[in-house]
């Protein structure tokens, strides 16, 4: 299934880094469970009494020390490799893409979103707002988050929000399409009294 | 829960490189200069004594339930750190609409506080369901718990969800107990 930009920017991707945690998790838990096996004799009684490192084993290494220890080389490097790649890759931060609109002309990131900002803040029931520019210099989006006063009409604010902000974004851009991700806070202050 | 598992995942990247670089330099130690004993890591002395402890060994035993369990629970951490954020329609094409779990909770909260004859209200909510836990002094759960369902369900009325959660009320009287 393949999602639309504006639903990928509601949120960073962790579909990675989840993946590969589990694969590791999937590995320790199969490999506990094998040596577990193993111990409990299921694979003959005297398999469990052998030692950990098997003189068996060790004289086969010894047979091809050659092959094991090229094999073991290669096998550290594509550790290391792999090993970075995923640190990096998880410790990465989000990207804020400037817009290009033109070949000459780019908007940067925090001049659209304090322009858009500003014009959240003005619909009636949104106490705050937050914008950022996310995803990557291909496709992207502005994540809007807003924090709606108590008793707002949460109907009003949607059309408010497309018919006056984002169309506002959308002219002063000259595009058709401007992904838009929007986080709402329901009820996070109490209607300001008048005194 | 997201920002565990993105550390987390960090943490196993940082040591797979390291196991990489002390798997790759002990062996090329050991190939260079035979003899020499070992560069960083103890290998050998490990290697001596895993040769005396067997499988059944229960030292072995205890060590591979941790590491399964360690397994499982790196598996769990993965499976639970997915979105939760609740869909709202989307206003026009190509923008995308969600709230927290939390703030939708505290909506329904707030408004089942509101009624009449109801002491306090706990909420929690996901985009599946969501359960109120009212207590009242004044009224039976028979005759409060219609009405709070009426309320809730208009008051989703007004909020635009795109999958409608189902309601459960549970009211907490002591007039029940008599």
């Amino acid at each position: 299934m393949t999602r639309s930009v504006s639903a990928k920017a509601l949120g960073r991707s962790t579909g990675t880094e989840r993946t590969l945690t589990v694969l590791i998790g999937l590995l320790a838990l199969l490999g506990g469970a094998a040596a577990l096996v193993v111990g409990a004799g299921w694979l003959g009684t005297y398999r469990a009494d052998r030692p950990l490192v098997d003189p068996i084993a060790l004289d086969w290494l010894s047979r091809h020390a050659l092959a094991g220890r090229v094999g073991a080389i290669v096998l550290g490097v594509l550790l290391l490799w792999l090993g970075l790649w995923w640190f990096f890759r998880s410790l990465r931060p989000e990207g804020r893409p400037d817009l290009e609109l033109d070949d000459d002309l780019v908007v940067t990131s925090s001049a659209i979103s304090e322009a858009v900002r500003l014009d959240a803040e003005t619909v009636d029931g949104v106490g705050r707002a937050r914008v950022r520019a996310v995803g990557d210099k291909e496709n992207p989006a502005l994540r809007i988050t807003l924090w709606l006063v108590e008793g707002t009409d949460l109907k009003r604010v949607w059309e408010q929000l497309d018919h006056t902000v984002l169309a506002r974004a959308r002219e002063s851009l000259g595009v058709d399409v401007l992904p838009t991700a929007v986080r709402i806070e329901l009820d996070t202050t109490a209607p300001q009294r008048v005194r | 829960m997201r920002l565990f598992v993105r550390l987390l995942s960090a943490l196993i990247g940082l040591a797979l490189a390291a196991a990489g670089v002390l798997l790759a330099l002990e062996v090329g130690w050991g190939w260079w200069r035979p003899g020499r004993g070992p560069l960083f890591v103890p290998w050998d002395g490990w290697r001596d004594r895993l040769a005396e402890l067997s499988w059944s060994d229960p030292a072995v035993r205890y060590l591979a339930i941790a590491v399964a369990v360690v397994g499982l629970l790196l598996i769990l951490a993965a499976a639970s750190a997915g979105r939760r954020a609740i869909r709202l329609t989307d206003p026009a094409n190509e923008v995308s609409v969600t709230t927290s779990p939390r703030s939708l909770a505290r909506l329904v909260g707030v408004t089942v506080r509101a009624q009449d004859n109801v002491a306090g209200a706990k909420v929690t909510a996901t985009a599946k369901k969501i359960r109120v836990r009212a207590t009242s002094r004044l009224e039976t759960e028979g005759e409060l718990r219609p009405r709070l369902l009426e309320t809730v369900s208009g008051l989703l009325d007004d909020v635009p969800l795109v999958r409608r959660p189902k309601v459960s009320v549970v009211v907490d009287s002591p007039k029940d107990r008599r």
